[in-house]
This record gives structure tokens, C-alpha cells and sequence, in this order.
């Protein structure tokens, strides 16, 4: 069998997560978790560590069993059944590669565990090497590769039984960084060619907004946001999810009309009237809420719309982008990243900033308590 | 990995310096070599040199059927112990590297205290069991199994049995240590790629815990040539090994060129195996990319 038709033999199975619920001793890992992933997607689970995105991962792998809730894989019930039994692909973050065996015997290895002949066996190995550029490395030992090519013969492991899902428990995480950006190119091109359905978990949110179709966004085991990168950059759903992906500025206000247009005081005492596309949460009158907008979104100088005045506190030069970090009247820090080539010579340290906010690209979340 | 900087590392930060690892290591030589090499070479000497410069002593040991009756069974005996520790062992060390908390906890104790208490008691202990109206044949008569008791003290099958115990944890332990620095990420890479959990068992944690198994197994197959107490104990005297063999010569016989050349045999042997093992098996490259 040649490697075109083997390619195009495969497809992604849909995926869906209900109700599931971990709980070891009296902590939740996972409180409650609904995904629906379709077949083909590449999906990527995001948070901090503790938030439950490994827990999930093991109980789709089979490693761990849920203490309710279910796990369906193209409306097949696997939530019990056994990890050899689920015929899933699966890359560590430590590569696992057995170190007593070739690279090619470990990219056989699931091949011999599903009762193939040894010719078949390793003709396949040997194309999937091919898959992952390192066709004629068969003979070598794992000790003898590099950490990003050991990580490519686990990615040809994972994919040469041709499983309908990969699991990626942050892959790239033991790489450095030149080596971890080519990864996640080759992990895009193999996704894209093979339209396998793809769980990644990860902690970098530049690598989730990067590569995934959509990202699941959770904090002490539940989610907080699913969708694609521009939503999630663009409309966080609640503060965590705000302050987690990106930079964000959070201004402390106080909500003064809720009815027909939003109005909030600043803490400078100003009144803004906002748009109602800035309200990503429901406020009502007389309570405290946060207002936020991401720093690449103020525009230097005073203009048209509603002006901040900020005292500097440094001036980053990076090239690209001109980063101005400094604080309000009432001390909150307030960051502005313009571009790079912007002339703003006669700035100092110390000196008053005016800052234009544009209205859309405000966000108007509920206070935190 | 940063390098490690202190003073007594010195400069380079990973090395110490020739002088000073020549002065830690040399209480460690000196003791060696007063009590152990220097002996030895003198033995070996005498075993060429007494009564007078000849090869004698080793042709003894050799064409002699009765010694080399003794020493073939010396390397039986020791081979039957070794196969009954790996294969006694190393369910135990398996168990021991998955157990958790108090079991793990009772379990290590099992193994280890033993060793706290001397071979004499253990191997004295075993004499009682092994005895005419002893527990062992109190306990087969009982049963009905039996209508005469076994002769069981002062056989070679005592001497296996017993050899057997005082030497398991020094099975247990290497095996011990093998299975525990397997990651258990490749156990879940096993099963996630397929195997069940007796071809995960086979393919990856038995050859990936070999390394443990043939350090315990030269271990004990090495300390079991030498094995004296518990053959002059439990062991019959017509079948006598190397070590009880080479006690009658000094002690009875007074013949010590005789009884240096046996000690020659057994340590060329000992060398010899210790030499192909490390030779053959690279450890290093078995157990490389684990790290």
C-alpha cells in the first residue's frame, strides 16, 4: 500500500466530552467539563497547571476513568473501556520512545501489537518515518537523536496504526524554542494532510492561539471559554480568560446607569457612556465593575474619542512594537504598545501620556470580589 | 544542568581535581588492599610456590574426580540459587515497584530485615525447620502426606533452600531498583499504542529491568560460590562445596598450597564471569535514551 491512498484512508472521529466530572479524595480535577469536538478539528486545551486540562486528556487516553460523565468518540461509549482497546494515537511530552528498541521497532511496535507481519510491520514504519522527514533513520537507537527528532518518531508511532484521534500531552513543552516552532509546523502539515481530530494540551497560550482551530480555556477543572483564537483574543468571556490569554489593561469602575447605554465612572471621576457591544457580562447600577482593553488598542496622543492621561513609568523599545508601561492617577497600571517606529523622542519617564480608547475596543466585565 | 559551584568542587565546577580524589578514595584503597588484595596475592602465590615452584596444586584440583565433583557442584548449587532468587524475586520486586504507602512500606521491610539479622541465625534457624520432628515434617505427617519423615537437614536441597533466602534481597533489591527508574509514561505509551498489559509486561518492562536482574543475578550467583555458613551447617559432608572444601584443607588437612589453588580456580572463575557480563551487556547503551 502506498503512502497517498494510506493518507487518504484516514479521517477524524468527533469526539464528545459530557458532563465529566474527576474527583481524587475531596479536590475536583475536573468539575463538570462539556467539549463537543468534530471530526477533524484540532482542539487545544489551555490553563494553568492544576486546572484539569491533563486530567481530561488521561481520561480520553484511558489512564485515568472519570467519576462521572462520559467520553464518546464517533458515538461510541469509551468512557471504561481500557487504553489498548481505544485505538487512539498519543504523544507524551518525554517522548517515551523505548530506549531498548530501533527507532524503526518502536514505530512497528503498535503494528506488532495488532498481529501484523514483520515485512508489513516495518514497510509501514518506514513510511511513516518518511512522513515525519526522517526516512532511513530505522536502524539508529532512540538515545541517538535529538529531542526533536525523537519527538517526530513519537509523532510517526502515533500515526502509523492510523488512529482517528491524536492526543498531545504538551508535545513541544521539552523543546527549545527554534526546534518547538518547527514542531508545531510539522504538527499542523501532519494534521492538515492526515485530517485526524486533534486534542493538544498545552500551557503556552501563544502555541493554542497558534495552532488550533478552537481552544478550551480552564481553570480549577472547569471551563471558562471555548473557541476559535480571535474570539478568545478579541472577546474574552470572563476576567480569568481576559487576564490569561494576552495582555490586558483592567481599569476598577463603577457602573452608574445600566439601563438602554451602559455608563461607567472612571476612577478619575470622568463618566463614559459605552457601546453595548463592550458588555461581555451583565452589570447592573451602583455596583463595581472592570473595564478592559489590550494595550495595542490605545492609540498615542489625544484624538476623537475618550482620553486617559497616564504617568510613564518606562519606555520599552522592542523593535516592532513600542511598549509604555505607566500608572493612572489612582496607581492602577495602564500598558500601551504602539509601533515601533512611532516618534516619541521627547517622551521621559515621569512625563504625562494621553492615550485615545477606542469605544469598540472596550470590555466591560463584572467586578471582581 | 548549571554546574555546581563551591570551593571544594573547584573552578571547573563539575570535577574534583587529581589530589583530591586521590586523598578521598585512599582511606577506601588502603583498606582494600590490606584486606583483601594482600591476602589474596599471598594465597595465590603460595599456590604456585609451595611446596616448591609448580602447577601441582591446580592439576589436583582439576584431575582429581572427587574436587572437581566438588567444584561442579559448587557451580550448580550456585546456579539453582541464582535461578530460584530471579524467579522468586522478581514477582516481589515487581509488586514492591507498584505497591504504594503501607503496603510498599511493609513490603520493603520484609526484604530488608532479614538482612539486619546474621546468616548464622537465619541459616540456624532453618535447621530447626528442616529437622527429623522438625515444623516441616511435624507439619507433612500431620497432613497425611507423609508417613516417614524426610531427610531434609544435611542434604543439598537444605543448602539450596536456605542459600536461597539469606541471598533473595540481594536479588530483590537491583530488580527493585531497574523497575522503579522505568518511567511510567511508557507503560501508558504501551497501552495506549496498543498492548495489553502482559505484552507491555513482555516487550517493555522485562527487558527494560534486565540490567537489574543480571547485577542481582551476578550478585548472587557470585557471593554463592563463596557461600560458607549455611553449606558447614545445613549441607551434607559428602557433598561438599568449594568453600566448606577449602575450610577442611586449612583447618584439618593443614595442606595450604592445596587449599590456595582451589581459592585460585574459584576466583579465576568469579573474574572471569565478572568480565564477559560487563563486556557483553552494555548497561549504558541499554538503558541510554532512558534518561
Amino acid at each position: 500500500m502506498n503512502i497517498a491512498s494510506a493518507r487518504q484512508a484516514v479521517s477524524g472521529a468527533s469526539i464528545r466530552i459530557s458532563r465529566l466530572e474527576k474527583r481524587f479524595g475531596a479536590v475536583s480535577a475536573v468539575d463538570g467539563v462539556d467539549i463537543d469536538i468534530a471530526a477533524g478539528e484540532f482542539i487545544a486545551l489551555l490553563g494553568p497547571s492544576g486546572s484539569g486540562k491533563t486530567t481530561i486528556l488521561m481520561s480520553v487516553a484511558g489512564f485515568e476513568f472519570p467519576t462521572s460523565g462520559s467520553i464518546h468518540v464517533d458515538s461510541e461509549d469509551l468512557t471504561y473501556v481500557p487504553s489498548n482497546k481505544r485505538n487512539l494515537g498519543m504523544v507524551f511530552q518525554n517522548y517515551t520512545l523505548f530506549p531498548h528498541m530501533s527507532i524503526l521497532d518502536n514505530v512497528a511496535f503498535p503494528l506488532k501489537m495488532r498481529g501484523l507481519e514483520k515485512a508489513e510491520r516495518h514497510a509501514r514504519a518506514e513510511a511513516a518515518l518518511e512522513t515525519v522527514r526522517l526516512g532511513g533513520y530505522g536502524k539508529r537507537r532512540p538515545n541517538e537523536l535529538s529531542g526533536g527528532q525523537q519527538q517526530r518518531v513519537a509523532l510517526a508511532r502515533a500515526i502509523v496504526y492510523r488512529p482517528r484521534v491524536l492526543l498531545m500531552d504538551e508535545p513541544l513543552s521539552a523543546l527549545d524554542k527554534n526546534l518547538r516552532e518547527d514542531m508545531q509546523l510539522e504538527i499542523k502539515r501532519l494534521h492538515a494532510e492526515l485530517g485526524i481530530t486533534v486534542i493538544f494540551v498545552t500551557h503556552d497560550q501563544s502555541e493554542a492561539l497558534t495552532m488550533a482551530d478552537r481552544i478550551a480555556v480552564l481553570k480549577d477543572g472547569r471551563i471558562q471559554q471555548i473557541g476559535p483564537a480571535r474570539e478568545l483574543y478579541e472577546r474574552p468571556a470572563n476576567l480569568f480568560t481576559a487576564g490569561f490569554i494576552g495582555e490586558m489593561n483592567f481599569v476598577d469602575v463603577t457602573v452608574e446607569r445600566a439601563t438602554d447605554a451602559v455608563a461607567v465612572r472612571l476612577p478619575w471621576g470622568e463618566t463614559w457612556s459605552l457601546p453595548a457591544s463592550a458588555v461581555v457580562e451583565p452589570v447592573r447600577a451602583g455596583e463595581s465593575a472592570v473595564l478592559a482593553v489590550r494595550p495595542e488598542r490605545l492609540q498615542f496622543g489625544a484624538g476623537t474619542a475618550p482620553v486617559v492621561k497616564v504617568t510613564l513609568s518606562d519606555i520599552v523599545y522592542a523593535g516592532s512594537a513600542l511598549l509604555l508601561i505607566g500608572r493612572l492617577a489612582d496607581g492602577t497600571e495602564m500598558r500601551a504598545r504602539i509601533a515601533g517606529a512611532s516618534d516619541v523622542g521627547h517622551l521621559a519617564p515621569g512625563d504625562i501620556a494621553s492615550f485615545s480608547v477606542p469605544m469598540e475596543a472596550l470590555l466591560l466585565y463584572r467586578g471582581r470580589d | 544542568m548549571k554546574p555546581v559551584r563551591s570551593d571544594f568542587w573547584h573552578s571547573d565546577g563539575h570535577r574534583l581535581s587529581g589530589l583530591s580524589t586521590l586523598f578521598l578514595l585512599a582511606p577506601f584503597f588502603a583498606v582494600i588492599a590490606f584486606v583483601f588484595i594482600y591476602p589474596i596475592v599471598q594465597l595465590l602465590v603460595i599456590s604456585v610456590t609451595e611446596p616448591h615452584p609448580t602447577l601441582d596444586n591446580y592439576a589436583r584440583v582439576v584431575g582429581n574426580p572427587v574436587y572437581a565433583r566438588v567444584l561442579a557442584r559448587t557451580l550448580w548449587t550456585a546456579t539453582l540459587v541464582t535461578a530460584l532468587s530471579v524467579i522468586l524475586g522478581f514477582p516481589v520486586a515487581y509488586y514492591m515497584s507498584r505497591a504504594r504507602g503501607a503496603v510498599a512500606a511493609l513490603v520493603a521491610v520484609c526484604v530488608i530485615l532479614p538482612l539486619w539479622s546474621s546468616v548464622l541465625v537465619r541459616t540456624a534457624a532453618w535447621s530447626i525447620l528442616f529437622q527429623r520432628n522438625g515444623l516441616i515434617n511435624s507439619a507433612l505427617m500431620g497432613l497425611g502426606l507423609t508417613s516417614q519423615p524426610f531427610k531434609l537437614l544435611y542434604t543439598q536441597s537444605a543448602v539450596v533452600i536456605a542459600m536461597t533466602h539469606v541471598l533473595l534481597p540481594f536479588m530483590i533489591l537491583p530488580i527493585y531498583g531497574a523497575l522503579r527508574s522505568i518511567p511510567n509514561d511508557y507503560t501508558r505509551a504501551a497501552a495506549v499504542l496498543g498492548a495489553t498489559r502482559w505484552r507491555t509486561f513482555i516487550e517493555v518492562i522485562l527487558p527494560l529491568s534486565l540490567p537489574g536482574v543480571v547485577s542481582g543475578s551476578l550478585l548472587v550467583f557470585l557471593t554463592a560460590l563463596g557461600f560458607f555458613i549455611t553449606p558447614a551447617l545445613l549441607g551434607s559432608p559428602q557433598e561438599m562445596m568449594v568453600s566448606t572444601l577449602v575450610s577442611q584443607q586449612i583447618r584439618e588437612v593443614l595442606d595450604w598450597p592445596f587449599a590456595a589453588a582451589l581459592v585460585g580456580v574459584l576466583t579465576l572463575f568469579v573474574t572471569l564471569l565478572a568480565v564477559i557480563f560487563s563486556k557483553t551487556l552494555r548497561f549504558d547503551r541499554l538503558m541510554g535514551a532512558a534518561s
